[in-house]
């Protein structure tokens, strides 16, 4: 009777095991033996010859393959879409740059791109590439793309073979960073099937694809573009710490890893760190709390007063977070676009807590006997989201936490799914995660909709607003530059710390990866929100020393 | 010690595992705000005098947070073991007094839980209700009641042909009548046996729905919580997150295990010697 009870409860424990077993992921890859053999040729020769083996997170793996109009590069995360060519290409200072085009020209009044591409390209079935491919390429996603947004284009039309004209329905400044991310595919070879069985222009073919487990891509012997230098790329799915291992187990040439694993070591390879545009902050509702028309929480009364937000973003020591969290790989963040053309540097604050203090006290947020401050019955205190599954943002909403703490401003964290996460950042603060290749971003998410609040966090600046709807029409980038710029911080009013501050950024955390030591990684551009494809954007000048 | 017989020995075994219990759950109580306390200041730290279970990746005291975390184990587990009980009471004595079509009834329903994998019943409660700790608590009470339910169910039709059963009825109470003061009391000592048996059950199902990710929100001190994130610092040689939350689980576990039998002997002296 005892020992029944008692296997009872070692085959419960073990059944725990074993649940965590599916639902944290797989061990090493699974390769099949030409793999493994692969790979063991790879470790005989220490890394060497023109294959590399990378190794990404699970969630890296595009669901619904290698087609642009379903997310492929011109995704949630953007990157380089290797198979496929681009009309442009960003450089790593993040200015334009042409691949397929030769030119382009925009009209006065910025509804009319023209550009003109190379005649020489071929896919890699033989067939040449056109002008109809590129047109019939942007109306599909446009059409299609579930992922990124491409209503400001009205219509793509191949004026002959090597022009094509974007008649656009508004005016769209930063087309050029659009078509940075949209890979060309074949107008005569495309289909439901193209995701699996994709045929491009780009550097790449791909040549297997094992889902779940890894992508082989071969180089496209007929590229147009600069030598290929590595030949063979294969790509394999694993969770961080299978990707440690495999590391460990050296299996793999470049493995993904997270700043908790920064302080390990192993024997061949070094941890390269990435500096990223790859952000993370949480907005402060801008206006009282309130409900919309479906009865959904919006706004936040505390805070809702500007001098609180000031306070906050002031008052939050960047450095300290980025020692506490990501043992410093990072740093530190004043706005969603650190670093790139369309930055204002206006809005790089000094951690200064007495000037909090001052800022809450002036604004008539007084401690109240606890310690926490209060003003007319309202508590200065807030419930501060992170998506339950990350580790990270939960650490630097913790941090958050103990740091205002030292304010007088009470926050309790709460770990939440994304599926209630968009809903809830409406009236209380959610630890995001930003970053893109595109100033699109500022206006996604400081500009207003059409119930007169910004989508992701309420808050309203009419200044900023035509700013914004004033750089998407400028004719030329530097101006749209420019006026990006104001929008952030004009002189007088803008999102920055003497603004309205109604998003408060802590961090770019820079990307980690295990590299073999004799392993050449080209310059990398700033990366971008998401852990995956962007190292790999300039694999093909990789090269073993 | 010598002195002392089987049934002395078996009632201190139950007093003791009972108090350790108990305070398991008051420490846990009394330190629920400092588990969740985070300091970047002491992160990281193996087992010491200060913190003898070490600390996690953002500062926690893991010797808190698992004292904590098996203590709304516990709190779970009593709550779900309570309403399963009590659901498992009625649904047994209902459906052995009231008749064929209500018997067949509740056994189909008794059938139809046990049929569906627990864990996956438990998910999707849990997931309908929310997750959280109600999501948990309900998922977990209206999940454990079948086994009970049947042995009460199948002691009360023995019990019907008893004697004094059936003078009760030739005396013309009514049949809630006979069940609530003849037949309650009688199978009472099972009752109890079974609610605490259904301890472990509870328990272990809360550390593995939580674990799982279905449960409590991960800056809550929950067992299933610190062991998978345990799991991601394994790899690193962060060995005591995961050891010592595990060995209290398990410690805890069979406590239970150990209270329950020993109420059953000396509830029951009988089944002692079987």
């Amino acid at each position: 009777m005892k020992s029944r009870k008692l296997s009872f409860i070692i085959a419960m424990m073990l059944g725990i095991n074993l649940l965590s077993a599916c639902g944290s992921g797989q061990e090493a890859p699974r390769g099949d033996g030409r793999q493994q053999e692969e790979q063991g040729t790879e470790l005989s020769g220490g890394g060497a010859g023109d294959s590399v083996i990378v190794a990404m997170g699970p969630n890296s793996e595009p669901e619904a393959g290698f087609d642009p109009a379903y997310g492929w590069g011109a995704g949630e995360h953007v990157h380089e879409p290797l198979i496929q060519s681009t009309l442009t290409v960003t450089n790593p200072d993040l200015s334009i740059e042409y691949d397929l085009a030769t030119d382009m020209q925009v009209s006065e009044d910025g509804m009319i791109w023209t550009v003109t591409i190379r005649d020489d390209v071929k896919f890699t079935d033989g067939e040449a590439l056109t002008a109809s491919d590129v047109a019939f390429t942007y109306n599909t996603v446009k059409e299609t793309s579930s992922v990124n947004d491409f209503t400001m284009l009205a219509e793509a039309v191949a004026v002959d073979d090597t022009t094509v004209e974007f008649h656009m329905a508004q005016a769209y400044s930063i087309w050029p960073y659009t078509m940075a991310i949209v890979g060309i595919v074949p107008e005569h070879a495309y289909g439901s099937d193209y995701g699996e069985h994709p045929i491009g222009s780009g550097r790449y073919l791909m040549k297997q694809w094992d889902k779940g487990q890894q992508i082989i891509f071969e180089a496209n012997p007929d590229y147009y573009g600069e030598e290929i230098k590595m030949k063979q790329v294969t790509i394999v799915f694993m969770e961080e710490d299978a990707a440690f291992a495999a590391a460990m187990a050296g299996q793999v040439d470049l493995a993904y890893t997270a700043a908790a694993y920064s302080d390990q070591t192993i024997d061949g390879y070094e941890l390269l760190a990435f500096e990223t545009v790859d952000n993370r902050g949480f907005n402060l509702p801008a206006v009282p709390a309130g409900t919309d028309e479906g009865g959904n929480a919006v706004g936040n009364d505390f805070t809702a007063d500007s001098q609180v937000r000031r306070a906050i973003n002031i008052g939050l020591d960047r450095q300290e977070m980025l020692e506490n969290v990501v043992n410093g790989y990072g740093t530190p963040a004043y706005s969603v676009c650190d670093k790139m053309p369309w930055y204002n540097s206006a809005a790089e604050v000094e951690y200064n807590p007495e000037e909090a203090k001052t800022i809450l006290e002036n604004a008539g947020w007084t401690p109240g006997a606890d310690g926490i401050r209060e003003k007319n019955g309202i508590r200065a205190a807030f419930n501060l989201l992170y998506p339950a599954s990350d580790s990270l943002r939960q650490a630097l909403a913790a941090d958050t936490q103990n740091q205002l703490k030292e304010l007088g401003i009470e926050v309790t964290i709460e770990g939440v799914g994304w599926d209630t996460a968009y809903d809830r950042a409406q009236a209380e603060p959610l630890m995001w995660g930003w970053g893109a290749h595109s100033p699109m971003e500022l206006y996604n998410i400081y500009h207003t909709l059409e119930n007169g609040l910004a989508g992701f966090s309420p808050y309203s600046n009419e200044t900023v607003d035509r700013y914004m709807d004033e750089a998407l029409a400028a004719g030329d980038l530097d101006t749209s530059y420019e006026l990006w710029q104001k929008a952030q911080w004009d002189g007088t009013t803008g999102i920055t710390q003497e603004g309205d501050i109604p998003w408060i950024w802590l961090v770019n955390i820079d990307h980690l990866y295990w590299s073999r030591e004799n392993l050449k990684v080209a310059e990398q551009k700033l990366h971008p929100h998401g852990h995956g494809w962007s190292i790999v954007n300039n694999v093909d000048q990789w090269i073993w020393q | 010690m010598r002195s002392m017989n089987g049934r002395q020995k078996t009632v201190l075994l139950f007093g003791m595992a009972v108090l350790f219990l108990a305070l398991i759950t008051a420490a846990g109580q009394v330190f629920a705000k400092e588990a969740m306390a985070t300091d970047f200041t002491r992160k990281n730290l193996a087992p010491c005098g200060e913190y003898v279970f070490g600390t996690d990746w953002m500062g926690r005291d893991m010797f808190v947070r698992t004292l904590t975390g098996l203590s709304m184990s516990i709190r779970i587990g009593l709550l779900a073991a309570g309403v399963s009980a009590l659901l498992a009471l009625v649904l047994g004595i209902v459906s052995a007094t009231m008749g064929r079509a209500v018997d067949s009834a509740v056994t189909w329903v008794i059938d139809l839980v046990m049929g569906i994998p627990h864990i996956l019943l438990l998910i999707l409660i849990s997931y309908a209700c929310g997750k959280g700790f109600r999501g948990v608590a309900i998922g977990v009470s209206l999940t454990h009641w079948t086994s009970l339910a049947r042995l009460i169910r199948g002691e009360v039709l023995q019990l019907k042909e008893a004697p004094y059963i059936k003078v009760a009825k030739k005396l013309g109470l009514s049949s809630w009548q006979i069940a609530w003061k003849h037949m309650v009391p009688h199978l009472f000592p099972q009752f109890l046996v079974g609610l605490i048996l259904l301890f472990p059950h509870a328990i272990l199902h809360e550390a593995s729905i939580t674990f799982l990710g279905f449960g409590l929100s991960p800056e809550q001190p929950a067992i299933g919580v610190i062991l998978s994130e345990s799991m991601r610092y394994l790899a690193m040689g962060k060995w005591w997150l995961a050891l010592f939350p595990g060995l209290l689980l398990v410690l805890t576990v069979m406590l239970f295990d150990v209270a329950g039998e020993s109420l059953r002997k000396l509830l029951d002296p009988g089944s002692a010697h079987v």
